[in-house]
C-alpha cells in the first residue's frame, strides 16, 4: 500500500426510528500523499460521514480506511468541523492551544507556535477575546489555526468556508492555498462550491446521491502556486461546466427519489 | 408624525431603530450610542435604586402601617422596635454568636454535600454503568424528605454537630450530583468531537469540555441548594440544640419576643441572600466567557 489514505468499500448506516438509513458506500478512493482533494456532491450524500469516518470519529459499517502515518496518532489527523468548532469558555489563544496541550507540547515550543499561527491569521490583537466577542469569519480562522497548528499530517475540512460571506471567503482560500503551498499537507476538504474546488484542488472527487459512492475525479491542471485569477481562464470555466454536468444530473436523480418520497425539499439541494 | 414622538420610540428600541415617518425607517443611534457613559450610568442608577428601593419601600410601608396601628403590634412590631431589639442582640454579642454558629454549620454541611455531589456527578455523567447502577439510588434518596431522616442521624450521630451538618450535606449533594450528571450527559456529540480528533484522554476531555461546559448549570444548583441548605439549617436548629439562628427564632416564639424572632427571620433571610450572592459573584469570576460581550456584566 503507498497511497496517503486508502479507502475501501466504506460503508456507512445509521440505525433510527423510522428505519435503517444507508449514508454512505460502498465508498472507495486513494489519495496520495501531499495531494490536496476536494469532494463535491449533494446535500445528504454522505460527505460528512465520509470525512468522520476518515477522521476516525466515526467507525465504517463496512469496509475500510488506511491510512499511512509514522509517529504519533495525534498528530495524524486534524479536522475543521462544520459547526462546533470553538469553545465559548477558552480565549482564541487558549482555543488554538488546545491540540498542543493535549499533545503535551513544551510550553515554549506551544507558545511560539501559537503565536505564529496568530499571527499569520491576524488574530495577535484578539488573542486574548472570548469566542462570543468575533465576528464569523475570525471564529472560522481560530478553527482553522486551532487544526493547523498541531502540523498534521493530513487536514480534513467539512465546508469550512460556508458560512463565511464572499469577501472573507476569498481571502481565506488565499491564505489555506498560500499554507497548503508552503507545506505541502494531504488535505480533504469537502466544499459544494465547485469554484472553490477548482481553485484549491489538485483533483476533485464527486460523489452520487446518497448513499455516495465515488462517481468520478477530475484532475486540475493548473499549476501552483495558483491564484483566484485562474477563475477567469476558459479552462477553468471549461472544467467548472464539465463538473457541474455531472453533478446536475446526480441531483436531479436525488430529488426525483425525494419527490417520489412525497416530500418536496428541492432547495438548497447541492450543498 | 413629528420628529418628537420619533425620539422616544427610537430610545425604547435599543438599537436605536425608529419609525420617523410612514414607509421611511429610520436607523439613528439610540440613547446607549450618543453618550455611552452617561447611558451606562443612569443603567446602574437604575438598577441600584430597583435592588435597594424595594425592600427600602416595602419597610416604610411597614412602619407606616404600624404607626397608623393598622398592624397589630403583638404580631408585626414596628421596624423601629426590630431594629432597636437588634442593636441590643448585636452589642451584647448573643446574635453574632449565634450567626457564626449557623454558618459555620451551613458551610460544613453545604461545602461536604457539594463538593461529594460535584465528584460523584461527574462519574455518573461520564461513565454509564456507573449511571445505570447509581442513579436509582440517587433518584430514590433525593426523594425521601431530608427532615424525616434528622430523627435517624441523632440515633447515628449523636447530639452533636454532626447530624446537623450531614443532613444539610445530603440536601446539597443529591441536586448537585443530579444536576452535575444530567448536564454531562446533555453535552452534545459535536461537541466532543475536536478533542475526540486530537485523541484526548478522559481527563483531558473533562478539563477542557465537560468541566467548564457544565459549570454553568453547577452554578445554578449551588445557588438553589443554598437556599434548600438554609431551610434545612433552620428547621434542625429548631428541633434539636441551643444554638443558631434556628433556635433564636424558636425561642423567641417561646418566650413571646417577638421583636427578637424578627430579628433572627431578617437575619437569616439576609445571610440566605449574601450566601447567594456569594455563589453568583463566585460564578461570574471563574466563568469570565459568560459575560464577555454583555452589555452590562
Ligand atoms: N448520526 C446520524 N444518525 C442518523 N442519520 C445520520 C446521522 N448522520 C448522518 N445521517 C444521515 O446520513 C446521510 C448523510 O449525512 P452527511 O452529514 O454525511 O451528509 P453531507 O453530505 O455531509 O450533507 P451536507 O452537504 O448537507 O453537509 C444523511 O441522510 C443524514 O440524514
Ligand atoms: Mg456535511
Amino acid at each position: 500500500m503507498n497511497a496517503k489514505i486508502d479507502a475501501k468499500d466504506v460503508r456507512r448506516n445509521f440505525t433510527t426510528k423510522s428505519g435503517e438509513v444507508e449514508a454512505l458506500g460502498p465508498f472507495t478512493m486513494q489519495i496520495e500523499e501531499g495531494e490536496f482533494v476536494c469532494i463535491v456532491g449533494p446535500s445528504g450524500c454522505g460527505k460528512s460521514t465520509m470525512l468522520r469516518v476518515v477522521g476516525g470519529l466515526l467507525n465504517p459499517s463496512s469496509g475500510s480506511v488506511r491510512i499511512r502515518h509514522d509517529g504519533p496518532e495525534s498528530q495524524a489527523v486534524s479536522i475543521v468541523f462544520q459547526d462546533y468548532s470553538i469553545y465559548a469558555w477558552k480565549t482564541v489563544e487558549a482555543n488554538i492551544r488546545l491540540g498542543l496541550d493535549i499533545a503535551k507540547v513544551p510550553r515554549e515550543e506551544a507558545n511560539e507556535r501559537v503565536e505564529r499561527w496568530l499571527r499569520r491569521m491576524g488574530l495577535w490583537d484578539f488573542r486574548k477575546a472570548y469566542p462570543q466577542t468575533l465576528s464569523g469569519g475570525m471564529r472560522q480562522r481560530v478553527s482553522l489555526a486551532r487544526a493547523l497548528v498541531v502540523e498534521p499530517d493530513i487536514l480534513l475540512m467539512d465546508e469550512p468556508f460556508a458560512a463565511l460571506d464572499a469577501q472573507m471567503r476569498a481571502v481565506m482560500q488565499e491564505e489555506l492555498l498560500a499554507i497548503c503551498q508552503a507545506e505541502k499537507r494531504t488535505v480533504l476538504f469537502v466544499t459544494h462550491s465547485l469554484d472553490e474546488a477548482i481553485l484549491l484542488a489538485d483533483r476533485v472527487f464527486v460523489m452520487s446521491a446518497r448513499p455516495g459512492r465515488l462517481l468520478a475525479g477530475y484532475d486540475v491542471p493548473f499549476e501552483r502556486p495558483r491564484t483566484p485569477d485562474l477563475r477567469g481562464t476558459e479552462q477553468f470555466a471549461h472544467l467548472e461546466n464539465e463538473i457541474w454536468t455531472l453533478l446536475r444530473n446526480e441531483v436531479n436523480r436525488d430529488l426525483t427519489n425525494v419527490a417520489a418520497d412525497g416530500r418536496s425539499k428541492k432547495l438548497e439541494a447541492i450543498s | 408624525m413629528s420628529i418628537e414622538t420619533s425620539t422616544p420610540a427610537a430610545s425604547r428600541a435599543r438599537t436605536g431603530t425608529g419609525q420617523a415617518s410612514a414607509g421611511v425607517i429610520e436607523r439613528v443611534p439610540g440613547p446607549a450610542e450618543r453618550d455611552a457613559k452617561a447611558y451606562r450610568r443612569r443603567g446602574q442608577l437604575s438598577d441600584n435604586l430597583l435592588r435597594w428601593g424595594t425592600p427600602i419601600l416595602v419597610l416604610v410601608l411597614w412602619q407606616l402601617f404600624a404607626m397608623a396601628k393598622i398592624l397589630d403590634p403583638q404580631f408585626w412590631p414596628s421596624p423601629g422596635a426590630v431594629a432597636q431589639s437588634l442593636v441590643e442582640n448585636v452589642s451584647s454579642g448573643y446574635l453574632i454568636d449565634q450567626l457564626q454558629v449557623s454558618m459555620l454549620r451551613f458551610f460544613a454541611g453545604w461545602g461536604a454535600g457539594a463538593l461529594f455531589g460535584l465528584v460523584l456527578g461527574a462519574v455518573l455523567g461520564t461513565f454509564r454503568p456507573a449511571r445505570m447502577a447509581i442513579e436509582p439510588l440517587v433518584s430514590a434518596v433525593f426523594t425521601v424528605p431530608k427532615l424525616a431522616l434528622f430523627p435517624l442521624m441523632l440515633l447515628l450521630f449523636g447530639l452533636g454537630e454532626m447530624p446537623k451538618i450531614i443532613l444539610i450535606a445530603l440536601t446539597v449533594f443529591v441536586v448537585v450530583t443530579i444536576s452535575t450528571a444530567t448536564a454531562i450527559v446533555a453535552i452534545p456529540e459535536g461537541m466532543k468531537e475536536p478533542l475526540r480528533s486530537a485523541h484526548a484522554t478522559r481527563w483531558q476531555t473533562f478539563r477542557h469540555l465537560t468541566f467548564p461546559m457544565v459549570l454553568p448549570e453547577i452554578f445554578v444548583s449551588l445557588r438553589i441548594t443554598t437556599g434548600m441548605g438554609v431551610l434545612v439549617l433552620v428547621a434542625v436548629e429548631m428541633v434539636q440544640g441551643a444554638s443558631g439562628l434556628g433556635y433564636v427564632i424558636w425561642s423567641s416564639w417561646q418566650v413571646y419576643d417577638v421583636e427578637r424572632m424578627y430579628v433572627g427571620i431578617i437575619t437569616m433571610s439576609l445571610a440566605g441572600v449574601a450566601l447567594q450572592y456569594l455563589v453568583m459573584w463566585v460564578g461570574r469570576l471563574v466563568m469570565p466567557w459568560r459575560t464577555a460581550g454583555k452589555r452590562t456584566a
